[in-house]
């Protein structure tokens, strides 16, 4: 499973795909200070990630991802928009 | 001035076709340098064209295309596939315009702000060019955030993803990373983000992308391939992040074109000639304001206004005196400062490049009317001449074979190879290349595909084959009607192909070529196929055959029942086809003209229909016959003799009539009652009635006509437009003298 939820903190390895929306919508609801780990993610479903900008979890753990790293990750650490 | 109208209107279609063309070749490679030469040409040589007139609207806007095609030519600016649809539409408009101007000999009211439109839409859709900053298109404000000077040129990607898109399997995230050689990027939301996550669709896509790539477009299109339509593209310079402000468009009225000057002493010769022929004291007044105007036209249109007031003066002379001298002398001066004369007609427009393929082709334009009544004459000649054998037999019998009959008989063969020589050489004449019908399809196609969101490729071979322009003529709607019918029907979506294992792009193949006597035109396409079991059951659910006989026909037979009236094989009807008049009214048409149809599928590999036309329009001898007061041809191949038949000897029981023939009952129809027409007023009872023994399907009918009046040898022309659909008429045909005749089709109206 490409996103383990490990109580407030969710790992997200590999490729994680429109598959993981609804959970991680759910999970994002559920709890009250959610943090990610990007650290393994290799693929960011663009709906997974706009779940991500919508409210902004902390990020535990950036991605190693050179194109997430780049441009993604800047995006998770810097200010609400 | 109006032989130079004319030329006008043919050459700048011409062009406009031209630029059309190269148009297509440079979308498909934004890098194919010929291509844009061509369009430059094209465009070029049109700015000349319409300089000569007093159009500024038409000719500030094919000014604006030519600027935009030099800067890249020049590498000033880059070729996007939106400059290419830009410049499609300016040369729409121009269409739109040249009809205008036929029609009214101006411009319509509102070509001044269509044009500006149109030009401001072009400066906006390539790379800002150095020279002239070009203003940005909607939707690139952002460029002025990103910060990015490099020292490369670079390209503007913004990407704004249909909301459904997830639902299509499209991920905009992952098409963004495979953007090449990406410099910047930038993904925000489409509205500012809600407060909580109440209400949010996670299946909704609510973001959009902003990038800058060191790739050229033509790398970075592809990645967008499933979203072309969500993705805009804008080249820019190196180094030069935009920022000055736009200088607002100023309109420049444009130097004198290249060949304007040739042109323009062209147009006062013909004026001097128009003054020095004869005419009335009414005319010739009329006839000097004319000529003063268009030379004032020329003159501001080469630049030299300020000679405009000498040329008024001298009208104002001519005016006073009533006679055309003064002014023609004044035009004698001016055309005595140009250079030595060059032919008008061997270069129309001088110095237009590209000029040498075409110019074979300008050598001598005749107006078709001309060659049709040179056909007309030829086919009374044949009749005429074949009138001759009967002469001559009288002749030898009279001397009983003597040397003058003898001679006779020479003189008639010498004639009669002759008359066959002039008709091949006449129709000859006719043949035109059926590129000419080939021309509107990769427009079709294109602007099609784009609207059905499928893809396609449009092969085209054999448009060198030769037919006769009529023929042409009936092929031309057939075959966008197949064209579209393949893409529409055949053709399917990208996705579908890709899951059925075939390339995402669509091939529609138009292949033209001549067998025999004939031309034989095929649409073939590597869609879906059409499914025989449900055009026969179409067939039967519309009472098109009845159930038994579909039945029994063979798969072959069965593809055949789409040409019937209102068997359509689409499933749902679009507003592009499907509605079951199609395929029908191709068989009409193909089938007026003396051709063939016939159609090959097989499901999932695709489908193909033939079209086999006569290579020209058949020479058919005909019987002219009166019947109701108006005369009718009827082809002299179905009628079998010419009986006459006391009327007493028609026998009737109840509405149908017979009469005997050799032993025979022969049923008789009289042509004005199956025409609606009413009876000839002079007819007696008591007559002897005319009637023509036609064969048709080998059984002897009897068609009773008010009299046989001559016989000709015509070109049967289908019948066009609205009158298409007329049953009962297999078209018309025009005789020596110019009269239009309508030929009857024995077959459908009995």
């Amino acid at each position: 499973m490409p996103i383990r939820f490990d109580a407030s903190l969710a790992h997200f390895e590999g490729d994680c795909t429109v598959e993981e929306a609804l959970p991680l919508n759910d999970w994002l609801l559920a709890e009250k200070g959610p943090a990610v780990d990007l650290r393994r993610c290799t693929g960011l479903h663009t709906a997974l990630l706009q779940l991500l900008l919508a409210t902004r979890p902390a990020l535990a753990s950036g991605p190693e991802d050179p194109f997430l790293a780049r441009w993604v990750a800047p995006l998770l650490h810097g200010p609400k928009g | 001035m109006s032989s130079l109208f004319e030329q006008f209107l043919v050459e700048s279609r011409e062009l406009v076709e031209a630029a059309g063309a190269g148009l297509l070749r440079l979308e498909k490679d934004v890098g194919d340098r010929d291509a844009v030469n061509e369009v430059f040409r094209a465009f070029h040589t049109l700015k000349g064209a319409t300089g000569l007139f007093d159009w500024p609207a038409f000719t500030r806007l094919v000014h604006a295309a030519e600027d935009l095609l030099d800067a890249v030519r020049d590498g000033r600016a880059r070729a996007t596939p939106e400059l290419v649809d830009r410049l499609l539409a300016v040369l729409d408009q121009c269409s739109r315009w040249i009809d205008a101007i036929e029609a009214t000999e101006a411009l319509p009211a509102d070509a001044d702000a269509q044009g500006r439109r149109l030009a401001a839409a072009l400066s906006g859709a390539t790379g800002t060019a150095e020279e002239t900053p070009a203003a940005r298109p909607p939707g690139f404000d952002w460029l002025d955030g990103t910060g990015v000077a490099d020292a490369r040129p670079l390209t503007a990607v913004a990407y704004d993803p249909d909301p459904e898109c997830f639902f299509n399997g499209d991920d905009p995230l992952a098409l963004v990373r495979r953007i090449p050689e990406l410099v910047w990027l930038r993904i925000e939301p489409t509205t500012p983000w809600p407060a909580g996550l109440a209400g949010f669709d996670p299946y909704r896509c609510v973001l959009r992308f902003r990038a800058l790539s060191a790739a050229p477009q033509a790398d970075i299109a592809p990645v967008f391939r499933t979203a072309p339509d969500q993705v805009r593209f804008a080249a820019l310079p190196p180094a030069a992040p935009p920022a000055a402000p736009e200088p607002a468009p100023t309109p420049v009225a444009p130097p004198p074109p290249e060949g304007a000057l040739a042109m323009a002493e062209a147009i006062l010769r013909e004026q001097r000639r128009a003054l020095g022929m004869d005419a009335g004291p009414a005319e010739m007044d009329g006839r000097i304001a004319a000529a003063a105007r268009t030379a004032a036209g020329v003159l501001a249109a080469i630049g030299r206004s300020g000679e405009v007031e000498a040329v008024a003066t001298a009208a104002a002379t001519a005016r006073a005196a009533g006679r055309p001298g003064p002014l023609a002398d004044h035009l004698a001066t001016l055309l005595a400062g140009f250079a030595p004369a060059e032919p008008l007609l061997a270069a129309p427009f001088p110095n237009a490049p590209a000029a040498d393929s075409r110019a074979a082709r300008r050598a001598l334009r005749v107006e078709p009317e001309r060659i049709d009544r040179l056909m007309a004459l030829v086919g009374e000649l044949v009749v005429a001449k074949n009138r001759l054998p009967f002469v001559i037999r009288e002749t030898e019998d009279l001397s009983g074979g003597t040397a003058p009959a003898r001679h006779l008989r020479d003189a008639y063969d010498a004639i009669d190879s002759l008359t066959d020589a002039l008709q091949d050489a006449v129709l000859g004449l006719r043949m035109l290349p059926l590129a000419q019908v080939f021309q509107p399809l990769p427009r079709l196609v294109r602007d099609l595909a784009q609207r059905l969101g499928k893809q396609a490729d449009l092969q085209l071979s054999g448009e060198r084959t030769e037919a006769d322009k009529d023929v042409l003529a009936v092929l031309g709607e057939p075959l966008i009607h197949l064209v579209r019918n393949a893409l529409d029907h055949g053709i399917e979506a990208p996705d579908a192909r890709r899951a059925a294992g075939k390339p995402e792009a669509g091939t529609i193949r138009v292949e033209a070529r001549q067998e025999r006597d004939s031309v034989i035109v095929e649409v073939a396409d590597d869609g879906a196929g059409i499914d025989a079991g449900r055009v026969r059951r179409k067939a039967v659910a519309n009472g098109a055959v009845d159930p038994a006989r579909a039945a029994s026909l063979s798969e072959e037979e069965a593809l055949a029942l789409v040409f019937l009236p209102g068997v359509s094989t689409a499933s749902a009807v679009t507003d592009v086809s499907g509605r079951g008049v199609g395929m029908d009214a191709v068989r009409t048409a193909v089938e007026s003209a003396g051709g063939r149809i016939a159609i090959a599928s097989t499901p999932g590999t695709g489908t193909r229909v033939r079209l086999t036309l006569p290579l020209t329009m058949v020479i058919t001898p005909i019987m002219v016959v009166a019947a109701g007061g108006a005369q009718f041809g009827v082809p002299t191949g179905a009628v079998a003799e010419v009986a006459r038949v006391p009327a007493a000897e028609v026998r009737r029981v109840k509405h149908a009539e017979s009469f005997a023939l050799r032993g025979a009952v022969v049923p008789l129809f009289r042509l004005h009652r199956l025409l609606d027409l009413p009876p000839a007023a002079d007819r007696r009872s008591g007559d002897i009635e005319t009637v023509l023994v036609l064969r048709i399907d080998r059984e002897p009918v009897g068609l009773a006509v008010d009299g046989v009046r001559e016989r000709a040898e015509v070109v049967l022309k289908p019948l066009s437009g609205v009158l298409a659909g007329l049953r009962g008429y297999s078209g018309t045909a025009e005789l020596g003298d110019g009269r239009l005749l309508p030929v009857i089709n024995l077959r459908e109206l009995l």
